[in-house]
């Protein structure tokens, strides 16, 4: 094993790439025509989008009877699945602006790719509610106009903090996202070949210059919403976690949530992208950008915040003792040892148990190894918001309403689905827009800055 | 690495002494009049101290483990200041002799009839009380030796191998430190409201302790090096990074307590609201809306901007503020379980002027001892040369 | 060539150091309408450059305070004074409840006003047409160059002598770029432009329309307003007499309606029933206001059995006799229900609250044409001499 050299950093970008083959290289697969796994792919992804999308018809004509929730299981697959893929839409947004101000310098090669996911996982997490409403086509009662029946909406719910969160969280990505997308649509349109695409990449990048004078706002623009994003990504998962908090239910009533939620998402989010980031790096030969180094970072975050939620869950299960609250006793000892117990051992063994292994450097390092973990975390994520909602819910004070939560087949037609519109819309964006950040990574070169002269 | 240690005045051991034996003079004659009113206000004590304390020696394992450079100039600063540890056990001393004055579960007549604390006494006990304080520190204390033994052994050695212990070392204590705080959290401040809990207390004394030992490892920093005895290469850049983490760390605290007031006052579960209705009881009343401004809104518009972070005046008055609050949000945790109302006296003064005369002392003899720079880390060099 | 304007003279250096020294020097030669173009940021550039701080802090600042103070004032306008509703058994202005939305906008103001001044006022974006666009010299730091121009706006400009001073800096490539002959003009009039506005207008009205008119009132979006019940009122094939809706069960009680208890009950038990409600001045006023409707027609206005009726009806004796005025309020309330000779039943048309109501301002009544002189407040009276 080589053993770190402490007195100097390690570059970020591997080789010393020249700035015209980052150009060369990113720009490649927006040139050529899709590979044959590529077109695989698609297809799977888009059969799975339209097979859950008749689910979804189904559920819209004959109404949401047709899943699985009853009394007092009124939530089930699809605030699971809502809170799942709000999850997975933290990883991006921490990426970008959280490790961004933390000055890691690894993120460059990975934060547009992440920044996408979350816009794509939101987008899938903001389905969910929308359709639990039942008759999605008014969900625009939801936003506070001033509307013919002269009534607002409740702003003291958290339901409907969760409509502020996650539509300001989503525009506030998009536009995180579009501002780093500018000068690279620039240089794109700069290389463009054909009429079409230097007429669409002209429209998109604005006119971008690349001028020093708009850099420097740029820069401080970036500072800014970075700024802005770090506490936007921890309010969302808050707020999430705030429509169980604030209720009386055993099991949903525990002032850890919040920070609980938020790490647990970071952790099912850098699971996601570490997975897909896998794929990338191989398929568009980017293994010098998206380096080893950056993936074995990644696992180090996955082990931080997978042991402050393996803190949350000791915490919860102490308390739960401590407190001499014979509901808060009976729920948890439900769950690790009630009908659903197979959910809660599957999550802590997901969770806490095997990103353990992590601890050790040929494991972190290990492609495989990394990639199996990753998708253990991201099943065990899944099935901790199982375990919140449906165990909390399914047994709750009144034991005469007790009653078992079995999902149907239109919910897990809805779930694959939402992987579908996932992998689909990454597919898509793999193939029209630079994966990683040119400029970005341009600048995080060895040699890209200016060696500092005479500030001792 | 030019560098050429300067030795800190005389005039620092002198002031040391006056606050060191000015403060016990008070905390004796406090003991003498008042036992009960002043063994919470060593409590409040022991909790301030130790935030100072751990803080910043999670700030060293922080280093490590991030792998962070900038600050490894200053890393001394906090390892001094984590060096004045042994003075919890001094500090705690007195409160298990007093332990009935001050825990309603340390009271054998009022345990018999509630069935709750007899529930909780397995855990609640003085025994095990004493043993779970004994291996807190013990664990505490055995990160800060290997840790500044490490980084001692570089200054000569300059050995990169030493680091990467450090780096395997800090690993291993982040979540042990977490777990030990926590219960720390419980045992001392938790439980002086023994029918109350909740989840998220080890993380707000967390983040208190986190914040403690960055405000206290910044202003000492910052003086020192505006005063030269620190490296010429460090300046506004290195500053910016304190602030900023100041900054940070007083957000993520708000949003902490924030999120502990909201989640109870919507639930408005009796057993759990009563923690904050007698704090919004008599004057305690004003206390709990001046935490909001001294916790939060006074260092938040302090570190605003951009030049604030930078600014070595600004950025020591807030500090020095920051420690300040640590102290009244202690103060705010602790002192509604003894008296009905706001209650400030001599009492109240001597631990905390002890205590800083403790840290003087302490710091003034490790910096006689060793380098105020870790001149043998190899990441020095990059931390002098750091820029934003 | 030579009608056209020059805009700039360009040249390129080729690595970061370069073109930060290049940008010291002309900074420091007195150039003020200059620029660089760099394919990445350059750290000290500004300085280099000698350019302001950013002010887009306070930008954002403004837009954060803006949302913030918006929200907060919006969530309370309607909580309180709009709309108020307890909910939870929380108070109106519930201000923890109203942060996580405050914060919410705060961001988003801020966010998108930071973005829109950016790219709009700082940047003045889009600008597709601007006179370095299409160029070599946009191409080359658009991939991995760096570009030092400087524009004949600059009070010092004169091409040749800034060619030389590139030539010293060291600079590549050297060019005059100049602006274009005519910028497209955006006629108003045109009819493709009317056409599209036209056509955007039909667009939008037609999808409003439909979505509003049309969309929500198919199935299956009508089926939780349309259900299989009976509608009051309406006819049913159901039943064979054709109603929807049903008589009650004979002797069915509807709530608050028992029978009255004292029919053909002797006296000596309607003296007990005394008057349920408080003697207070809404009750007078509403029982003046009953009295009004229901008695004075018959009994006039003050009970002086002044009657409206003109003589078409029986005159009932006046309601101030000492018989009346001795009698218990259970025996007027009798005869309001039961009615008395020629007086019908007025159980159906006055409720029995109402009744009671009434009895009190009777009593109202017999007591103002029947005053002591103990009734006069004697301090409030000027006394004759």
């Amino acid at each position: 094993m080589t053993t770190i050299d402490f007195t100097h950093e390690i570059p970020v970008i591997e080789g010393k790439p020249a700035a015209s083959s980052i150009d060369e290289m990113v720009s490649a697969p927006l040139n050529q025509k899709p590979g044959k796994v590529w077109k695989i792919l698609f297809t799977i992804t888009v059969t799975m989008l339209t097979v859950g999308s008749v689910a979804l018809g189904l559920t819209f004509y004959y109404g949401i009877g047709l899943w699985g929730n009853n009394q007092p299981v009124g939530w089930g697959f699809d605030i699971v699945n809502f809170v799942f893929w709000v999850g997975i839409g933290h990883a991006g947004t921490l990426i970008s602006a959280i490790l961004f101000l933390l000055r890691q310098k690894w993120r460059t090669g990975i934060a547009r790719f992440a920044e996408a996911m979350t816009i794509f996982a939101v987008m899938c997490a903001g389905l969910f509610p929308a359709i639990h409403t039942g008759r999605a086509w008014l969900d625009g009662y939801l936003f506070p106009y001033p509307n013919a029946n002269h009534i607002w909406v409740n702003f003291i719910s958290p339901l409907l903090w969760d409509v502020f969160a996650v539509s300001t969280y989503f525009t506030v990505s998009l536009i995180f996202w579009y501002i780093g997308l500018i000068p690279d649509l620039a240089t794109l349109r700069d290389r463009a070949t054909t009429k079409w695409k230097k007429i669409s990449y002209s429209i998109f990048s604005l006119g971008w210059r690349h001028s020093a004078r708009h850099w420097q706002h740029y820069e401080k623009a970036y500072v800014i919403l970075a700024g802005f994003a770090t506490p936007l990504v921890l309010s969302v998962h808050t707020i999430v976690s705030f429509d169980f908090a604030v209720s009386v239910i055993p099991g949903w009533h525990t002032t850890i949530f919040p920070p609980y939620f938020v790490a647990g998402a970071v952790f099912s989010g850098f699971a996601m992208v570490q997975n897909v980031l896998i794929f990338v790096r191989q398929a568009f030969k980017l293994q010098h950008i998206i380096t080893l180094n950056t993936l074995e970072k990644m696992n180090q975050v996955m082990i931080l915040t997978g042991s402050i939620v393996g803190y949350a869950y000791a915490t919860e299960f102490f308390t739960a003792w401590y407190s001499g609250n014979q509901f808060e006793m009976f729920t948890f000892i439900n769950r690790a040892l009630g009908p659903y117990a197979w959910a809660y051992w599957t999550m802590i063994s997901c969770n806490v148990i095997f990103p353990q292994l992590f601890w050790f450097k040929k494991i972190r390092r290990s492609i495989l190894f990394m990639f199996i973990i990753g998708v253990f975390v991201n099943v065990g994520m899944w099935f901790e918001r199982f375990v919140i909602i449906v165990t909390s819910l399914s047994r709750d004070y009144l034991p005469s309403s007790w009653h078992m939560y079995v999902p149907t087949v239109y919910d897990l037609a809805i779930l694959m689905m939402s992987f579908g519109l996932f992998f689909t819309l990454t597919l898509l964006f793999v193939r029209t827009l630079p994966v990683v950040s040119i400029a970005e990574v341009k600048a995080h070169v060895d040699g890209a800055q200016p060696v500092h002269k005479g500030v001792h | 690495m030019d560098y050429i240690k300067k030795e800190l005045p005389t005039k620092i051991n002198k002031i040391g002494w006056i606050l060191t034996l000015a403060g016990l003079l008070i905390v004796i004659i406090s003991y003498l009049v008042d036992v009960q009113r002043t063994s919470y206000n060593n409590l409040i004590a022991l909790i301030f101290f130790s935030g100072i304390a751990i803080g910043a020696l999670i700030l060293v394992a922080l280093e490590y483990l991030a792998g962070a450079v900038w600050s490894t100039p200053m890393r001394r600063v906090s390892e001094f200041l984590a060096s004045s540890l042994p003075f919890m056990i001094i500090l705690a001393i007195p409160l298990f002799l007093n332990i009935h004055n001050l825990f309603q579960w340390a009271q054998p007549e009022l345990v018999k009839n509630d069935l709750a604390l007899q529930h909780k006494s397995a855990y609640l006990n003085v025994p095990f009380i004493a043993i779970r304080f004994g291996v807190i520190f013990l664990i505490f204390y055995s990160f800060y030796v290997i840790f500044v033994r490490n980084s001692r052994k570089q200054d000569t050695t300059k050995d990169q191998r030493l680091t990467k212990i450090n780096l395997k070392f800090s690993a291993a204590f982040m979540p042990l430190g977490a777990i030990l705080l926590t219960l720390f959290a419980i045992d001392w401040m938790m439980s002086l409201v023994p029918h109350w809990y909740s989840t998220i207390f080890g993380f707000y004394f967390i983040t208190s302790t986190l914040l403690a030992g960055l405000a206290a490892t910044t202003y000492v920093a910052v003086t020192l090096n505006e005063k030269g005895y620190l490296h010429p290469s460090i300046g506004e850049d290195h500053y910016y990074s304190y602030g900023a983490l100041l900054f940070a760390m007083t957000n993520f605290w708000a949003y902490i307590a924030f999120s502990q007031f909201m989640l109870i006052w919507y639930a408005n579960i009796p057993e759990e609201t009563t923690w904050f209705l007698l704090r919004w009881t008599g004057s305690w009343k004003y206390l709990s809306v001046g935490m909001v401004l001294v916790r939060f809104a006074i260092p938040y518009v302090g570190l605003l901007s951009y030049n604030s972070k930078m600014n070595p005046k600004n950025l020591k008055r807030i500090a020095i503020f920051i420690l300040f609050a640590h102290l009244f949000d202690t103060y705010w945790l602790i002192m509604p379980s003894y008296s009905p109302g706001i209650i400030f006296s001599f009492y109240e003064i001597g631990f905390p002027v002890l205590i800083v005369g403790v840290i003087i002392l302490v710091f003034y003899a490790q910096a006689k001892k060793y380098n105020l720079v870790p001149i043998g880390d190899p990441k020095l060099q990059r931390g002098l040369d750091f820029h934003l | 060539m030579e009608n056209k304007k020059i805009y700039t003279v360009t040249a390129l250096f080729d690595t970061p150091d370069e073109i930060t020294d290049a940008a010291k020097a002309t900074a420091g030669a007195g150039y003020t309408k200059f620029d660089i173009n760099t394919p990445y940021p350059v750290h000290g550039m500004e300085k280099a450059m000698k350019l302001k701080p950013s002010y887009l802090g306070y930008v954002t600042l403004f837009f954060g305070l803006s949302g913030a103070a918006f929200a907060m004032l919006f969530m309370s306008w309607v909580s309180i004074y709009n709309y108020p509703l307890v909910i939870g058994g929380k108070p109106f202005f519930s201000w923890p409840a109203f942060v996580p939305i405050t914060f919410e906008v705060t961001v988003l103001s801020a966010a998108i006003g930071t973005v829109g001044v950016l790219i709009a006022l700082m940047f003045r974006f889009p600008n597709t047409a601007h006179p370095l666009h299409d160029t070599n010299y946009m191409k080359k730091v658009s991939a991995d160059k760096f570009g030092l121009n400087i524009t004949s706006l600059d009070p010092l400009f004169d091409e040749n002598k800034i060619k030389e001073f590139f030539k010293g800096l060291g600079g590549k490539e050297i060019e005059t770029i100049y602006e274009e002959d005519k910028k497209a003009e955006i006629k108003v009039f045109d009819y493709r432009f009317i056409m599209t506005l036209v056509l955007v207008a039909i667009v939008t009205a037609g999808t409003t329309y439909f979505v509003l008119n049309k969309l929500l009132y198919m199935q299956p979006f009508t089926w939780m307003g349309e259900q299989d019940k009976v509608i009051a009122q309406s006819e049913s094939n159901f039943y064979n007499d054709g109603f929807s809706m049903r008589l009650p069960v004979e002797g069915t009680v509807a709530r608050g309606y028992l029978p009255y208890e004292y029919k053909g009950a002797p006296d000596s038990v309607i003296k007990f029933i005394s008057n349920p409600l408080p003697f207070t001045k809404d009750i007078i006023e509403k029982g003046k206001m009953r009295f009004d409707t229901y008695c004075s027609p018959c009994h006039g206005y003050f009970g002086q059995s002044d009657s409206r009726l003109h003589d078409q009806f029986p005159k009932p004796p006046t309601l101030h006799s000492d018989k009346v005025r001795n009698w218990p309020d259970g025996n007027i309330y009798n005869v309001i229900t039961n009615g008395q000779n020629v007086m019908p039943s007025y159980e159906k048309q006055i409720s029995r609250e109402d009744r009671w109501a009434i009895i009190h301002y009777v009593r109202v009544l017999q007591r103002s044409l029947n005053a002591k002189d103990s009734d006069i407040d004697t301090s409030q009276v000027k006394r004759e001499k």
